[in-house]
This record gives structure tokens, C-alpha cells and sequence, in this order.
């Protein structure tokens, strides 16, 4: 066993508690340093994972697995982590709890990163716990503003639920197949197979999946938390604590209850077409950004889940693509808001709701470069070819007619043609309505951040190669053999 | 020896409970404790299971999740504890601003 491929962790856990503990010397004037030692941290765990690209073991008695799924997934948590480290400088300027901050956000990821990687249910629910109490701090932290609280105390009661639905559903996992190893559950299916039990524990499992996705008639803390929680916080709930509990419902699902395939492929197309075509729908009617991105969020993780329901390797792998593309997408746009959030409240400290389309009212003249890569985001979440929204859609798309699924396919491509309605409804207000507001100046990190993200989206969007090989290798993790 | 099917008759009820609670209560403090009911029902069903399996993953399971419902209460409280500065009640229906 090698540790240096957990040292992306390692490096992670040391800046978190090192971020804490510097934190509590600094008077509140130089605690922006903490921001730049949390992004610094993050960028070296990504260059570590990175370099540890193809590599494949087992860990610590089977229990965490390193392979190409979990690498890829490191990557896209650590990437929207960096996003999320870098505007949250300009975010927690002048905050005294600056150090709490950062370092809730490095231990979320960390969670996140250990979900990804994990080979058992013991190891994958704690982690998914870690990241889950992690964000739920993260949600309230505005602890003196309602809406920051409400988001916080929905999050958690739904989310403590669905922790308690999964676990429910792993007591039975376990009890039919006497082990909690991934890959063993799935040699020992027999008894889950022939039981009724193995129903019921495939229903609390999806429930609870379905909760930390946001999927539909599990979704109704996602809007208001979204809207709720800081934006920085958002971006990361969005693109990051979501496509934790995609990997992992891939784990579970894919490899661990394969035998009870036909039970939850058919909950999951219902749940991903109820899914793509609500969050469509009702985000068309939003006037808060943040809301309008949280009911967009919902769709996208519709189209994600159509993998679960075509479950070819060009399918899963067109899935897992789509993460890594949702993530640069949803946390730059989220990300955008905030600095859109933050110009209001520091023009006026008491705005009713700082996240309204009309506030993004001539943002093309005020904002210009935060205004083009809003642009880029949400055309890229609406599937404009060139972008990395359409790369992924294409992928999934067209795997989805291959494998004979041409009334999912129609049903996904029309909420696609749906849902530019009203990405385009904020690119008009950013650039056709008028507004006689000045131009602001643009905070810097809030402006890296952004580049960094419309960076991701444009390359793969250009240059989609390697990307795809990679989420191909990733996808043979989960169904070896092909089907 | 009590056959495993009584546990998890039993660990079913006190979920169900739990669940039963989880929905109809509005107080914070009266939610959170329908949660641990819920998780302590899978408690009970790992430690059975684990007794009647003759494996020890269950029982180290059980603990894992009596510490992590024990984080999750701490936070949650915390929670509770900033909506009561702020309202002075912690009925949670006396709390939604967002909506659409």
C-alpha cells in the first residue's frame, strides 16, 4: 500500500486544520491570507490527483479503491473546491469567521473526495456524512440573515432524513448479504434477489440518493437552500455535494445492486423525466437567479440520471462527463451571481433580494467580463454547441437513442429546447435592457474564479477528446465488461 | 435465541415511528429526535444482523453511526440555537421566507 495516493487527502486535511488553527493568531484585517493558504492547499491536491491519473489500487482492506471513477470524481470536487476557495477571498473579506469558512468548505470536499474513492458502505457513509455536516454549517453561515438560516435548517432536517433512509436501506444491504464491501455485495446478491427486503432497501436507498441529488419528489429543500445560502456556498452545493451523491448512487447502484437492475432502472427513468421536466418548467416562472439556477440544477441532474436508466458505457460515460461539465457550469454561474450579490450589497447594505433578474439589468455594460462568462454558463447549461453543455449532452444523447431509449432521448432534447428560454431571459436582461447604474470595478477573485471556470467550459467544449476518454475510463470501472 | 425476524419487526416500528414524527411534528428539537429514532432503528437492525451473520461489520457500523448521530445533533442544534436568537420560537412553520 502506497500513502501517496492519499496524499491529495492528506495535503487537504493538513490545509483545512492549519487554515483553523493560523486563524485563531489573526486579527480579522489579515485574515484574507487564509483564503489564499485554502486555495493553495486545493490547487496542490488537484496537481497531486492529477499526477496520479491511471494509477489503480486498493486501500486500507478493500475498503477505499483508487481507479479511474474515483480520480476523475477527485477531480471534479477539487476543482469546483478551488472555485469555491478563490471567491470565497473576496466573500469572507472582513469576516471574523473567516478560518471556520474555509476550513468547512476543505473538509466538505475532503468528504466528497473519500465518497468518491470509497469500496464499502461503512467508508461511503461516513464520508458522505462529512460533507454532509460540513455544508450544512456552510449553508447558515450569514447566521444574523433568515433566508441564510431557513436554507440551512431545511437542508439539514432533509438531509440528517435522507442519512437516516440510507442507512435503513445499508442495514438491509447488509443484513441480506452479511458484508458491506462494494464488489462482495454483488457477488452475495442471491439473497437480496429472492427477498422482498431487497425492494424496500432499494426504495430507502434511492430516497435517500435522491435526497443529496435533488431529485424530484425528493427536491424541495434544493431551491430554497440554493436561493438561501450564501452564493459561494451554493456554487458548491450545486456542483459539488450533488455529483457526490451521483457517484455514489453509481457505486451503489451500479455495482453493488447490479442483480436488482430492473427494479431501479425503471424508478429512475420515471424520476428522470418527472425530474428534467419540472426543474425546466417551474425555473421558466423565476425571478431569483439563484432559484432560477437551483430549478436548472434540478434538471440537470435529470439528464444525469438518464444513465442509470441506459446503463451502456457510452451512456454512463456520457453521465460522468456531464458532472465534470455541470460542475464548471452551475459553480461559475453561481459564482457569478455572487459577484453580482456582492456589487448590490455593497452599493446598498440592505437589499430585499440581492439575486434578482433585475439587478442583472445592463450587467453587459457594468460588469463586462462578469456578464460575458454568465453568458458562457448558461449557454453552456442550455447546450450551445462549443461549449461543454453540449459536448456532454451529445455524448448522453446520443448514447441514449443508440441503446433504443428514443422517447427519453425526445423527452430530454425538448427540455433542453425548453430551458434556453430562460437562460436566454438573463442574457437579455444583461445585455438589451437598459440601466443608467455606473460601471462597477470587479472584484479580482471573484474575476479568477470565473476565467477558470469559462475556461474548463470552453475547453471542453473545444477540444472534447480527452475529456471523454477519460469519462470512458471511468465509466469501465462501473460496468467492466460492457453490456 | 430470538429469531432475527423480531428485530427487525422491532427496528421497522421504531423507523416508522421515527418517520411518522419526522412529518407530522414542527418543532426543531421534536424533528431532530424523530431522526435519531429513525437512525437508531438501523442501529438495532446492523447490530442484529450482525449478531445473527456472526460478522463484526455491523456492531463497528452501529458505532460509527452512534458518533456520527451525535455530529449531526451537535450541528443541528447549533442550527436551532441561531433560529431561536433570531425568532425566539423554534417552530419551524413560523419560518419560511422562501418560496417561490
Amino acid at each position: 500500500m502506497d500513502l501517496m495516493l492519499l496524499a491529495p487527502e492528506i495535503t487537504l486535511a493538513v490545509t483545512g486544520l492549519a487554515v483553523l488553527l493560523i486563524g485563531l493568531f489573526l486579527p480579522v484585517g489579515s485574515k484574507k491570507i487564509l483564503g489564499f493558504i485554502a486555495s493553495i492547499g486545493v490547487l496542490a491536491a488537484l496537481v497531486l490527483t492529477v499526477t496520479s491519473l491511471g494509477t489503480e489500487a486498493m486501500m486500507f482492506n478493500d475498503t477505499l479503491s483508487i481507479d479511474a471513477l474515483s480520480q476523475f470524481f477527485k477531480i471534479v470536487f477539487l476543482v469546483v473546491a478551488l472555485l469555491f476557495t478563490i471567491a470565497s477571498i473576496k466573500y469572507m473579506e472582513g469576516n471574523k469567521n473567516a478560518e471556520e469558512f474555509f476550513s468547512l468548505g476543505i473538509f466538505a470536499t475532503i468528504g466528497m473526495m473519500f465518497v468518491a474513492s470509497a469500496n464499502d458502505l461503512m467508508v461511503l457513509f461516513v464520508a458522505f456524512e462529512l460533507a454532509s455536516l460540513a455544508t450544512y454549517a456552510l449553508a447558515g453561515f450569514e447566521k444574523t440573515n433568515q433566508k441564510s438560516l431557513e436554507a440551512s435548517m431545511k437542508y439539514f432536517m432533509i438531509g440528517s432524513l435522507s442519512a437516516a433512509l440510507l442507512l435503513f436501506g445499508i442495514s438491509f444491504i447488509y443484513g441480506m448479504t452479511g458484508t458491506t464491501n462494494i464488489p462482495a455485495i454483488a457477488e452475495n446478491a442471491a439473497g437480496l434477489v429472492t427477498n422482498p427486503i431487497g425492494i424496500v432497501a432499494v426504495i430507502l436507498l434511492i430516497a435517500g440518493f435522491g435526497f443529496k441529488i435533488a431529485l424530484v419528489p425528493f427536491h424541495m429543500w434544493a431551491p430554497d437552500t440554493y436561493q438561501g445560502s450564501p452564493s459561494v456556498v451554493s456554487s458548491l452545493l450545486a456542483a459539488g455535494s450533488k455529483k457526490m451523491g451521483i457517484v455514489a448512487a453509481f457505486k451503489v447502484f451500479i455495482v453493488a445492486l447490479i442483480a436488482l437492475q430492473v427494479e431501479w432502472q425503471t424508478v429512475f427513468a420515471i424520476l428522470a423525466v418527472v425530474t428534467m421536466t419540472y426543474g425546466n418548467v417551474v425555473a421558466v416562472t423565476q425571478t431569483s437567479v439563484k432559484r432560477m439556477l437551483a430549478y436548472s440544477s434540478l434538471a440537470q441532474a435529470g439528464y444525469i440520471s438518464m444513465a442509470f436508466v441506459v446503463l451502456t458505457p457510452l451512456a454512463l460515460s456520457g453521465g460522468i462527463l456531464y458532472a465534470l461539465s455541470h460542475g464548471f457550469m452551475k459553480a461559475g454561474a453561481f459564482i457569478a451571481t455572487a459577484a453580482v450579490v456582492y456589487m448590490v450589497l455593497s452599493e446598498n447594505k440592505d437589499t430585499e433580494d440581492p439575486d434578482h433578474l433585475d439587478n442583472f439589468r445592463g450587467l453587459g455594460r457594468r460588469m463586462p467580463i462578469t456578464a460575458l462568462s454568465m453568458t458562457i454558463f448558461v449557454f453552456a447549461l442550455a447546450g450551445i454547441p462549443l461549449t461543454a453543455g453540449f459536448t456532454s449532452k451529445f455524448v448522453l444523447f446520443s448514447s441514449t437513442i443508440q441503446a433504443g431509449f428514443v422517447w427519453l432521448a425526445v423527452i430530454a432534447i425538448l427540455n433542453s429546447a425548453l430551458s434556453l428560454y430562460y437562460y436566454a431571459k438573463i442574457v437579455k436582461y444583461m445585455y438589451f435592457l437598459p440601466t443608467d447604474a455606473d460601471k462597477v470595478s470587479e472584484p479580482l477573485p471573484y474575476t479568477i474564479a470565473l476565467v477558470i471556470a469559462v475556461i474548463g467550459v470552453l475547453a471542453i467544449g473545444f477540444w472534447p477528446e480527452p475529456f471523454s476518454y477519460w469519462a470512458m475510463e471511468a465509466a469501465k470501472v462501473l460496468i467492466p465488461g460492457g453490456m | 435465541m430470538i429469531p432475527v425476524e423480531l428485530y427487525i419487526g422491532l427496528a421497522v416500528i421504531i423507523f416508522t415511528i421515527g418517520l411518522y414524527g419526522f412529518m407530522t411534528q414542527r418543532s426543531g428539537i421534536r424533528m431532530l429526535m424523530s431522526v435519531e429514532l429513525m437512525l437508531n432503528s438501523a442501529n438495532l437492525n446492523l447490530v442484529a444482523f450482525s449478531s445473527y451473520n456472526a460478522d463484526l461489520t455491523g456492531q463497528v457500523f452501529a458505532l460509527y453511526s452512534i458518533a456520527l448521530a451525535a455530529c449531526e445533533a451537535a450541528i443541528g442544534f447549533a442550527i436551532l440555537m441561531a433560529i431561536f436568537r433570531m425568532k425566539d420560537t423554534i417552530n419551524l412553520d413560523s419560518f419560511n421566507v422562501l418560496r417561490w
